[in-house]
């Protein structure tokens, strides 16, 4: 399938929008019945969820699917704070720790990027 | 909301969709410990002076060092290195905006690493502080290279990369008479996103910072050697 598309959008979301499509096609096989896509997010990840959601739309309209939705599940991220030793949780890189305001941490979690469970129509 | 009201089956997958980025990765690991290569992927913005810092770099590594160039388009820097005595493979996307770890694996296999020693393999990303951050090559050490030009706000603006990176090298540094930038700030920015990061300062055009980095390379690799020494 890789090869029948266009790498060329200029984004990495693109790229990534073909190895998604990729897996679920492993996983079910051409079947072009697939409704609702379940992907789980990080906010470290580097991949923004609207411009994969466009990727994704447009690339499988290509490849023959029908009216398919992307169900983003975007899970924060986790970071210990090496200074006061709280875990927290947070949206992006710059959040400082909430209790003493320290940028020295751990990021624990958040850079998900998986493909969860597809929904598919059935006859 | 719902395109139909026809049953609907669940398949479950649970797959990253980096796994089979992070399978050709893999192997390229094992090849570069089979050869007992230090890799270096190198990231930075277009016209950071990536190329030209590599040029330095072959003065001192000459054809110890081998190079795998990314680009949209074009031969150019191939050439470049080429022209500085060292082997030199291009990668030319065609628009992808990064390297993955299947064009790596690809390029090694035109690059016949048999033939000579390759002490160091560097791979020159496609100039660009974000998408090359996501895409693991198989490499030892990932470098975020910041040029003096580009300003001193940058480490925070693409914190995906900055937060990944083995090693910072601030480049073009014999700008800074010149130029509003703040070496500390851009040091103390990328610490607070990731403790353990080095920091080396060059000037890929008058040389200066090269000798010391290269140095550190080659300890680098020396380590490798020890490493395998002590697996055989």
């Amino acid at each position: 399938m890789r090869n029948s598309v266009r790498r060329d959008a200029g984004v990495h979301e693109f790229s990534l929008a073909v190895d998604v499509l990729g897996i679920i096609n492993e996983a079910v096989g051409p079947n072009k019945d697939v409704r609702t896509v379940h992907l789980t997010l990080g906010p470290l990840s580097g991949i923004l969820p609207d411009a994969l959601r466009f990727c994704f739309t447009e690339l499988a309209k290509g490849e023959g699917y029908g009216p398919l939705e992307l169900e983003i599940c975007e899970v924060p991220a986790r970071m210990h704070c090496r200074d006061c030793a709280l875990d927290y949780e947070g949206t992006d890189f710059t959040q400082s720790c909430p209790r003493c305001q320290s940028l020295n941490r751990d990021i624990l979690s958040g850079r998900e990027f998986t493909v969860d469970w597809v929904e598919l129509e059935e006859d | 909301m719902r395109n139909s009201t026809k049953p609907r089956k669940v398949v479950d997958i649970t797959r990253p969709v980096l796994a089979k980025n992070e399978e050709f990765a893999a192997a390229n690991r094992g090849l570069f410990r089979d050869k007992a290569m230090l890799v270096l992927n190198v990231i930075g913005s277009p016209g950071s002076g990536k190329t030209t810092l590599l040029e330095a770099m072959a003065r001192h590594l000459h054809d110890a060092m081998v190079v795998i160039e990314g680009d949209v388009q074009t031969r150019r820097d191939a050439e470049r290195i080429e022209q500085a005595g060292c082997r030199a493979y291009q990668i030319e996307t065609h628009g992808a905006c990064h390297l993955d770890a299947k064009a790596v694996a690809h390029a090694l296999e035109q690059l016949d690493l048999d033939r000579g020693e390759c002490e160091v393999l560097v791979i020159e990303n496609v100039g660009n502080l974000i998408c090359p951050s996501s895409f693991d090559l198989g490499e030892h050490l990932k470098i975020g290279l910041l040029s003096v030009p580009e300003g001193d706000d940058k480490v925070l603006k693409y914190p995906s990369l900055f937060s990944r990176i083995s090693d910072l090298v601030v480049n073009k540094i014999d700008l800074l008479p010149h130029l509003t930038f703040d070496v500390e700030r851009v040091i103390a920015e990328c610490r607070s996103l990731n403790g353990d990061v080095r920091v080396f300062k060059t000037s890929g055009k008058t040389g200066e910072g090269v000798d010391n980095f290269c140095r550190f390379l080659l300890d680098e690799r020396a380590k490798i050697l020890v490493a395998r020494a002590s697996r055989a």
